[in-house]
């Protein structure tokens, strides 16, 4: 009597299961197809260098030397490249990248390289701090109502 | 019925999972020519505004540079359900 209602079940997973794989044959292709197009394509590469281009003949325009001008314009590109390192990061520790804040320097970092601690933590640092300085007065106020 | 019904559901699976392996190979394949293409027209932006081919050739290179890493970043990230 129970065999009938429990393959009927195992119909309708494996109805689900193949519209599921259809649904994502058909979709994930597409997505990440345009994923790549938006940093790999004729056109993304060509707006990119005219960016880095444009930057370059300011630079020189104002009179910039040459071989500053170049190492300035690689920097700048750097920043369209850092892609990388972020995924590096991201990748490197688990998934986890926070901002940091190190001493003179704020940026994307992951736990393992900020040196003064990330941002969350020293805000929780400070908190603390605050609390304890908070806590000190209010007892500071008590004894002295007390006193009286 | 409800033997052929899974029959036929396993059957399209099987289709859908091998179209999505066949786009991601195309996909994967075509990856080195569209990265030669956006990076012949990234350095002829540069020259175009009067940069010395050899710097605009090693700042391309640095752009190319970048399906490497986003491979090795991906790869990396799969590495962990394996």
């Amino acid at each position: 009597m129970s065999e009938r209602p429990e393959k009927k079940r195992h119909g309708m997973e494996a109805d689900e299961v193949k519209e599921i794989l259809g649904a994502v044959s058909t979709e994930v292709p597409g997505l990440i197809k345009s994923i790549i197009a938006s940093v790999f394509s004729e056109e993304a590469g060509k707006n990119m260098g005219k960016a880095a281009a444009a930057f370059y003949k300011e630079l020189k325009d104002g009179g910039m030397p040459d071989a500053v001008a170049v190492k300035m314009t690689e920097d700048y590109i750097s920043v369209f490249t850092s892609l990388g390192d972020v995924l590096k990061r991201a990748g490197g520790s688990g998934g986890k990248v926070r901002f940091g804040v190190s001493k003179g320097k704020t940026g994307v970092e992951s736990e393992e390289g900020t040196e003064g601690g990330t941002v969350a933590q020293e805000v929780e640092r400070e908190v603390e701090r605050r609390v304890k300085q908070r806590l000190a007065e209010r007892r500071g106020e008590e004894d002295e109502e007390d006193e009286d | 019925m409800g033997r052929s019904l899974l029959i036929v559901s396993v059957i399209s699976g099987a289709v859908s999972v091998v179209r999505l392996l066949s786009s991601l190979g195309v996909i994967y394949l075509t990856l080195g020519w569209n990265v030669r293409r956006a990076k012949r027209a990234f350095e002829k932006e540069l020259i175009k505004q009067g940069m010395p081919k050899e710097d605009a050739k090693r700042m391309s290179a640095r752009y190319a540079a970048l399906k490497d890493e986003a491979l090795n970043a991906l790869k990396r990230s799969i590495r962990p359900f394996s």
